[in-house]
């Protein structure tokens, strides 16, 4: 890789990039429109699974620990088709990723926080608006606090898998053909 | 801010017969990266560049210039643009 980083891969470095680069799940994010829908999902269950935390941990609903196990492997489905999108962009460690990668992740790092930024205007202006409007807020700090933070460790997922561009495999018949060309 | 890079990378590599992938792991970039420069949508670093054109053993500025490539017909056959 041309990385500053020139410690050599790890065992698991190597793992995980093979795992990243896998074929399988291309299908599902090949076009923008798709990558775009599966990042909708996983908001949705993002939001529905710590709804269900905080429903069963915060106001101890045994409904809500069951409707959060039921939404762990969808997220988790949604979370890999989103890595496959970026081909682990987030997931590898900088020295299994080549100099655009890098750049790429510093760029969704950014843009992340810009967007993290107006998140955290509207949590700060909406909880001055309750205080305001005489609501208990001391039971709403916990559950914002929580929702914020889920929201600040995810948001670069979503921006890496909005911001992802189509991969450049489109001659793949054609790569093919000229490796097995090479070897003849 | 980034200028345009134009590159022959995807003539040169389908004339040598060197897959993505494989020119890729020669370079040390993902093949992803080698697809962007050669659709013109990620500029190569000096680094990366040299090592492409290393592989192919060409001098960089027959891969890469700043300004669009003759076509190579004119180019071998001197026609005038």
């Amino acid at each position: 890789m041309t990385t500053s980083d020139h410690r050599p891969l790890t065992t698991y470095d190597r793992r995980m990039h093979r795992l990243m680069n896998r074929r399988e799940a291309a299908r599902f994010h090949a076009t923008a429109a798709r990558r775009r829908a599966w990042v909708v999902t996983h908001i949705l269950l993002t939001v529905a699974s710590e709804a269900a935390w905080l429903g069963a941990v915060v106001w101890e609903q045994r409904w809500a620990t069951w409707t959060m196990l039921g939404l762990l492997l969808p997220w988790c489905f949604a979370t890999g088709v989103i890595n496959s999108s970026t081909r682990g962009l987030l997931e590898l460690r900088v020295r299994a990723l080549d100099e655009r990668q890098r750049a790429e992740r510093l760029r969704v790092a950014a843009l992340a926080q810009r967007v993290m930024m107006w998140v955290l205007l509207a949590a700060t202006v909406g909880a001055g608006v309750a205080a305001l409007a005489g609501v208990e807020v001391e039971g709403l700090v916990f559950p914002v606090l929580f929702s914020v933070f889920v929201v600040h460790w995810i948001m670069p997922l979503w921006m890496a898998g909005l911001t992802a561009r189509d991969e450049p495999d489109l001659d793949d018949d054609e790569d093919i053909a000229v490796e097995a060309a090479g070897a003849a | 801010m980034s200028e345009q890079v134009h590159n022959r990378l995807a003539m040169v590599r389908a004339e040598r017969k060197v897959s993505r992938q494989r020119l890729a792991e020669a370079v040390g970039a993902h093949y992803q990266t080698i697809g962007y420069i050669e659709r013109g949508q990620y500029n190569p670093s000096l680094d990366l560049a040299l090592k492409i054109a290393n592989f192919f053993e060409l001098p960089v500025e027959a891969l890469f210039s700043l300004e669009p490539f003759r076509p190579l017909t004119d180019q071998v056959y001197g026609r005038n643009q």
